[in-house]
């Protein structure tokens, strides 16, 4: 896996031959059969999936994951967090624990309540139940075994139906979400609007005209620093950002619908996030006077065309969801004061926050980052299960194929793996009978 | 731009119609970081980091710096996302063609040198200094 070819060749065209976005999503969708990629009622339904089926989900992923992933994977290293490194043993971690977790989940709710959790992006704000949390968990699934595989620490044969539980746990999600048909956003035409109706309405009935320049500025510092806090919480992933639409808007406009998580109060390092609300939501309305072409991949992420998408801002919502368990009925919506105080303080607390991750040592940052995906990741759904507390535990003690791999994977060759991995599809190779 | 001649170019993450101009500092420990922002110079800084990924460079975000250069990544990097939200012109991955060397034998400008960023388009941006300027 670790190998010294050349990797822009891969990062322009899947697998040299597949380009990216909606062009490559028709491509895939030419190539694959059967098109396991979309959700029926009856194939969400089943344990088993035929080999031919799975086959066909692992190369739509592996296309997908490259879609998403490989432009940011030339992104290298932080000095700040060794991100590369606790991605990788997360994926490690991940794949120790999750098809058993997950199993558990079903087991708990049902097959039924496994899609009714899927269900709560479409009426809920500020959940951690979304986009990035159905596409990513099987992904590090896959991404693991395959680290495991590359490492000699499992074999080809091992724990293969435990892949599919996985595939399925994600399927379910996805199906609650978004009914049948493709299940990503990228065989939606990179679409996500998620929220039902009248969740839309409460939103857009609630805006803010931002039609003052210095109100302008307020909430596009609001915006950044919150993100930014939502980013640095999270150990420089992306668990904490969500984007879903864009949402029509009476009279012409869209709207995207941004969540940031500010004070998760499950990591011991959050402490600096102290009197911020759990996740602020902003409903954004633009009447843009020029087209402006907007995308949502799976990872809750919006791209624009013309990339300044906030100069074609025309008012807000923004609502506060003070903590986890406040409901919709307690959203609190915020103003322009609201706005500036929440910016003062998410600055003060990254930069406590960015000291405090300064002041620890590199294999702690590691440990916590493993922390973040190992435990994000799966959380979200668990609790929703009233599993959370039993899970925990298991998920905060490092896996002995998570301690394998620490080794080299600390020491050196982190880089040198996750790239190959996200750009060339190693993952998903097509499994053979046996 | 006449006057100038280009130092180096990389992937523009937004367009700005106007150019901007700034001193360049490289930042490669959170140290320097902590200094940096405590320093009087912030907001006229151009900070150059190694990589794309966004939590580094956070406190000189939130401090208003005037841009930023990366030595990797690309506009769908954190730090890509990140810059864009912000607003701070920002050109990721960028290969220079003269300059000092770092302790690891990347070449950047030396510290304090005057660049301007010629942002206009996407998805190339360009490094510019003055003609005759001393950039080692």
């Amino acid at each position: 896996m670790a190998d010294d070819e050349d990797l822009q060749p891969y990062l322009e065209l899947y697998q040299k031959s597949v380009p990216a976005g909606l062009a490559g999503e028709r491509r895939m969708r030419e190539l694959i059969t059967p098109p396991f990629m979309d959700l029926t009622s009856e194939n969400v339904l089943r344990d088993d999936i035929a080999l031919e089926e799975y086959n066909a989900w692992r190369a739509y992923m592996g296309w997908s994951l490259w879609d998403v992933i490989a432009a940011r994977s030339t992104e290298g290293e932080s000095g700040l967090i060794p991100r590369q490194e606790y991605e990788t043993i997360s994926f490690l971690q991940i794949w120790s624990l999750y098809p058993q977790l997950m199993s558990e989940i079903t087991e708990a709710v049902g097959i039924d309540g496994v899609i009714e959790i899927g269900r709560t992006p479409r009426r809920e704000i500020g959940t951690k139940i979304n986009l990035a949390h159905t596409w990513s968990p099987q992904n590090c699934c896959h991404l693991g075994r395959s680290i495991a595989l590359e490492f000699g620490l499992e074999t080809p044969d091992s724990r293969r139906g435990e892949l599919q539980t996985a595939v399925q746990f994600a399927r379910r999600l996805a199906f609650g979400t978004w009914g049948e048909g493709a299940a990503f956003a990228s065989g939606r035409g990179y679409k996500a609007p998620l929220l039902e109706d009248d969740m839309v309405e409460m939103l857009i009935a609630n805006e803010q005209r931002l039609d003052d320049p210095a109100q302008r500025q307020i909430f596009r510092q609001f915006n950044a620093t919150t993100e930014l806090m939502g980013y640095l919480l999270h150990y420089d992933c992306r668990f904490g950002v969500q984007d879903t639409g864009p949402y029509p808007v009476p009279g012409g406009g869209f709207m995207i619908v941004r969540d940031h998580w500010l004070n998760e109060t499950s990591y011991p390092w959050a402490t600096p996030a102290e009197g911020l609300p759990y996740c602020v939501t902003e409903a954004m309305i633009f009447r843009p006077d020029a087209d402006v072409e907007i995308t949502i991949n799976d990872l809750g992420t919006t791209f624009s065309e013309p990339r300044d998408y906030l100069q074609h801002l025309s008012g807000v919502a923004v609502f506060a969801r003070d903590t986890e368990d406040t409901p919709m009925s307690g959203l609190r919506l915020l103003d322009i004061d609201d706005m500036v105080e929440i910016t003062k303080k998410s600055k003060a607390a990254t930069l406590a926050l960015y000291r405090t991750l300064a002041s620890k040592d590199r294999d702690q940052k590691i440990r916590d980052g493993i922390y973040v995906y190992a435990a994000d990741h799966i959380r979200p759904h668990a609790k929703a299960a009233g599993l959370w507390d039993t899970m925990q535990p298991r998920i905060a003690e490092l896996t002995d194929l998570a301690l394998a791999g620490w080794g080299p994977l600390a020491d050196g060759d982190a880089a040198s793996v996750l790239g190959p991995l996200f750009v060339k599809g190693l993952a998903y190779s097509p499994l053979k009978n046996g | 731009m006449s006057g100038q001649r280009e130092i180096g170019a990389g992937i523009n993450v937004m367009e700005f119609a106007e150019p901007i101009t700034g001193r360049t500092i490289f930042l490669d420990s959170p140290d320097q970081v902590l200094d940096f922002i405590m320093s009087d110079d912030v907001e006229s800084s151009i900070v150059i980091s190694r990589g794309g990924t966004t939590t580094f460079v956070a406190p000189a975000l939130t401090a208003g710096v005037r841009g930023l250069m990366t030595l990797q990544g690309a506009p769908e990097s954190h730090l890509g996302i990140l810059s864009r939200e912000y607003g701070i012109p920002c050109v990721m991955s960028v290969t220079f063609t003269e300059g000092v060397e770092t302790s690891r034998g990347e070449i950047i400008p030396a510290d304090g040198t005057l660049v301007t960023l010629d942002i206009a388009t996407t998805p190339r941006g360009r490094v510019l200094i003055d003609d005759g300027a001393d950039n080692g």
